[in-house]
């Protein structure tokens, strides 16, 4: 009997220190994410931090429930006699509870699937806007450039309309670089020799960045841009004012 | 002293060995110096000088005359030259090549007493994980401040190449390596592994490779990254020929010792050994070793296809000539993310180990733990291209490689449940071994749940490529795995050495790694949610103070590391004498005498029940 109570004592003790710990935790993971990433500039950057705050609310019972029963026996449970402790309990299974935690855990699972697959679905890049267009960003050791189909207009700063979906089409020179652009959440690689694809809309006038995210030699560090996202008519203007290079 | 060995009393102590008695370490390295310079001037005079790929054929072929003279000089082919002239070895020769009556210097021969490989290999690594470490300090030094200061950008590239591809290596074999070799045999109840010579063929390979990789770095031209993307692989200097050589040749080492491990397990087992009476760490050994037999096979593809670009022309890699820089990653990855299966696993089951010695009760559901490994590891096949969810590959491949990492987290989750059930109202002995589960089971919940955001495709997009993913997986490899392995040589210790390990020193080594980790590892989380990217010498004011406090911390950790080889060198020389069995452990390795004797076992014993009986006087009476 004296084995009940120790366990019912230890499950009401550890249940408190879990609400504690899950509290803090989830407190953390709603603020922290915001706080902590870039200011988001396309509806996909939102999505990616309301993620982040997600997957850190639900991690926040899991982690608290093994921190909980960790600290609880660090404390309770230590041994403070002299040498060795005698033997403990001989609990070699239970089988309710494994079952528990690994259905509990493929539950969890499921929802960070589901959750997963919904994102991967609704973000195509954002909404089309008024004039979707293309752009062709080609990295180089060490530098970006962009060009504006059908205007033989080049740039090595990335400028933008807001509001209108843009699809990048990317390719490389020489090596593998990344093109990533911080706070809108969009990143592919720049091969040689292949095209691909990434889309996002700009939904707020500004300057963001760019940075080459995958290791291309000597100045890969060095490897960084400003996308500047202007409204439609001072991105005309500015598409006007450019010298073309054909 | 086992009656088997006896009879070699008698024998003539002045042949026993023959030839190999004038081998050791050193005559392998000055065999395989001169061996480099043949193969080298040979080079030199036959190769076509004009040809594209010259420097890196001469730096191939000079770097396999160092292995091969290697080799040769240490004794490694002796037993299958004899063989092949028609002289077997002698029972006395046997003996001599495991090291019988030879004292220390056996330990700078080759030896194939399993201890002795044992012991060897935790030297080799402490030697990888230091040259390792003063490369992470090289770089977190260069990282304090913005600019680039300390070492210009061509070496930090070198830097953070080879520094990776050692913590890799070392971590691969830091439990496998000393334990899976000096306690695995002897928890089966075994006289010896399976292949005696091939332990000691697989020891002194990774030791052949070590030098290549440290080369790599003196020849310079290491521009790619340890993941060796192509094509900037393809264009790097002769550094990454020797870099492909040594990871080549690392995979010959831990596919022998894998198929070593996995043959002792299978048929070395004492009577009544069966399978449900393995301890956890041996079921743990051999899952890990059956899936390194999986992942390092494409190790050497990758690496040898690049080598083979580079010298030849051909074009594997490169999109150019009709190849595509895609199949390099998926071969690497292939390997990648298993292997991080083969490093965590071993880690896990010394863990177990001690967790139930410590907690003074049965390991929590035997069965789930072993099913947990086997899933974690079959799971760590199908998951590779979560490495690639950004490189513009299959994208349609997205959801289901999404769909597997997350799987993971359910075996993930079932290492804690076995932990924590074992704890669950045990007798916790907080000896020194007990910190480090403690520091795992905290580090290792950040590792995974940071791993869970990376699987996340639309996260992903963000995080990839950023401090956040080292971040991550710094967490699991040196807090989860680096701890698992400190915590594996805590526990082992007094068997090797027949003594403590200094509980005061380790316990500050504890405190120092602990709070170091966190220090630096949670502000580089910080410096990658603001954007910064990973592998940059130099990075924007933005990330100035996470930068700082991440090398303030990386400091604490050196610390910590400094203080632990102090620990295991004053102990080794003069601890605390230990006895047999320090912990009262039931698995066999602490029943036989310290030290173990060569054959381990006087008669072989019969097992009748599983290592885990703690607590069964208390039900029975
Ligand atoms: C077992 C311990 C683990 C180790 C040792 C480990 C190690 C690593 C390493 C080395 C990388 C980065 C490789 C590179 O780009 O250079 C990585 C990335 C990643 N890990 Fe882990 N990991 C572990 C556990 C997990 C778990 C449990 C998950 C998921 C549930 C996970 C998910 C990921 C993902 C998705 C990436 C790719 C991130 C990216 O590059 O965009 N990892 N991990
Ligand atoms: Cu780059
Ligand atoms: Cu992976």
């Amino acid at each position: 009997m004296a084995h009940n109570n120790d366990t019912k004592q230890a499950v009401r003790s550890i249940f408190w220190i879990w609400l504690v710990l899950t509290i803090v935790g989830v407190v953390i993971g709603i603020y922290a994410p915001g706080w902590l990433m870039p200011k988001a500039a396309s509806s996909t950057m939102h999505l990616v931090i309301l993620t982040v705050i997600v997957f850190s609310v639900a991690a926040a019972p899991v982690a608290a429930m093994v921190y909980s029963i960790a600290l609880y026996a660090l404390v309770k449970w230590r041994w403070r006699g002299e040498g060795v402790p005698p033997d403990g309990p001989n609990l070699r299974n239970n089988t309710p509870l494994t079952a528990v935690w690994v259905i509990g855990s493929t539950v969890l699972t499921i929802f960070l699937l589901i959750w997963g697959l919904a994102a991967l679905a609704v973000d195509d890049g954002g909404g089309g806007g008024k004039n979707p267009m293309t752009i062709d960003v080609t990295g180089q050791q060490w530098a970006w450039s962009f060009s504006y189909p059908g205007t033989h207009v080049s740039s090595n700063e990335l400028y933008v309309p807001v509001n209108d979906k843009i699809t990048f089409d990317v390719t490389s020179k020489d090596v593998v670089h990344g093109f990533w652009i911080v706070q809108m959440g969009v990143k592919v690689n720049a091969n040689p020799g292949v095209t691909t694809t990434v889309s996002v809309t700009p939904d707020k006038v500004g300057t963001y960045d760019i940075r080459c995210t995958e290791i291309c030699g000597l100045y890969h560090a060095f490897m960084v841009t400003r996308v500047k996202v202007l409204s439609d008519a001072d991105f005309s203007k500015w598409l006007a004012s450019q010298p073309s290079r054909a | 002293m086992t009656t088997t060995l006896e009879h070699t009393a008698h024998e003539s102590k002045s042949k026993a060995g023959g030839f190999l008695r004038h081998l050791n370490f050193f005559t392998g390295v000055i065999t395989g110096v001169v061996m480099a310079v043949i193969f080298y001037v040979i080079g030199r005079v036959t190769l076509d000088q004009s040809g594209r790929g010259f420097v890196d054929q001469l730096t191939t072929v000079t770097g396999v005359g160092w292995v091969i003279g290697f080799w040769l000089g240490i004794g490694a082919l002796t037993g299958v030259g004899k063989w092949f002239i028609g002289k077997d070895q002698t029972h006395a020769d046997e003996m001599y090549l495991a090291g019988k009556d030879m004292g220390k210097f056996r330990y700078w021969k080759y030896t194939t007493d399993h201890k002795v490989v044992g012991v060897q290999y935790v030297i080799v690594t402490m030697i990888l994980l230091g040259a390792g470490g003063i490369l992470a300090m090289a770089i977190r030094t260069e990282l304090m401040t913005p600019g680039n200061h300390f070492v210009n950008p061509q070496i930090y590239n070198a830097f953070i190449s080879v520094h990776g591809m050692l913590m890799i290596i070392a971590l691969i074999v830091a439990v496998a390596g000393p334990w899976a070799n000096f306690v695995v045999p002897i928890m089966v109840g075994a006289r010896d592994m399976a292949f005696p010579r091939l332990n000691a063929l697989s020891l002194w390979t990774l030791v052949a490779a070590i030098p290549l990789l440290l080369g790599s770095l003196c020849i310079g031209g290491l521009s790619m990254g340890w993941v060796t993307q192509a094509p900037i692989s393809e264009q790097a200097g002769p550094g990454m020929d020797l870099f492909a050589l040594a990871i080549i040749t690392f995979a010959v080492s831990t596919t022998v010792a894998g198929v070593n491990t996995i043959c002792t397990v299978l048929t070395m087992r004492t009577k009544g050994m069966t399978l449900e009476r393995l301890p956890i760490f041996v079921w743990a050994s051999m899952i890990a070793a059956g899936l390194g037999l999986y992942a390092f096979p494409f190790f050497l593809v990758v690496m040898s296809l690049n080598l083979v670009d580079r010298m030849n022309g051909t074009s594997f890699f490169i999109a150019a000539g009709g190849g595509t820089g895609w199949l390099q990653e998926n071969l690497f990855w292939l390997m990648g993310h298993p292997e991080v299966y083969v490093i965590l696993l071993p880690a896990v089951g010394a863990l177990f180990e001690i967790t139930t010695v410590f907690s003074r009760k049965p390991l929590f559901s035997y069965r789930t733990a072993v099913g947990g490994m086997a899933a974690l590891a079959g799971l760590s096949v199908l998951v590779w291209a979560h490495h690639m969810f950004t490189t513009g590959w299959a994208p349609t491949l997205g959801g289901p490689f999404m769909l597997t990492t997350e799987l993971i987290s359910i075996p993930t989750g079932i290492v804690f449940l076995c932990i924590l059930g074992t704890l669950w109202r045990g007798n916790i002995w907080m000896r020194l071994p007990m910190y480090w589960v403690f520091g795992f089971v905290f580090n290792f919940i950040v590792g995974g749940v940071t791993g869970i955001y990376l699987s996340d495709i639309p996260v992903d997009n963000q995080m990839h490529g950023t401090m956040f993913v080292v971040a991550h997986f710094h967490y699991v490899f040196v807090g989860s795995v680096l701890f698992g392995a400190i915590g594996a040589l805590a526990f082992w210790f007094p068997k090797m050495s027949g003594r403590y390990l200094d509980e005061k020193l380790g316990k500050i080594s504890f405190w120092l790694t602990f709070i170091g980790v966190q220090v630096t590892f949670l502000a580089m989380f910080v410096s990658g949610l603001r954007g910064m990217p990973r592998r940059y010498s130099s990075y924007s004011i933005i990330f100035e103070h996470t930068n700082f406090i991440s090398t303030v911390g990386a400091y604490i950790i050196m610390a910590g590391m400094l203080v632990l080889l102090g620990a295991i060198i004053t102990s080794w020389r003069s601890g605390e004498a230990s006895g047999p069995n320090p912990w009262h452990s039931k698995t066999l390795e602490w029943l036989v005498p310290t030290p173990v004797p060569l054959e381990n076992f006087e008669v072989l014993p019969v097992i009748t029940e599983d290592p885990y009986t703690y607590g069964e006087e208390l039900v029975n009476s």
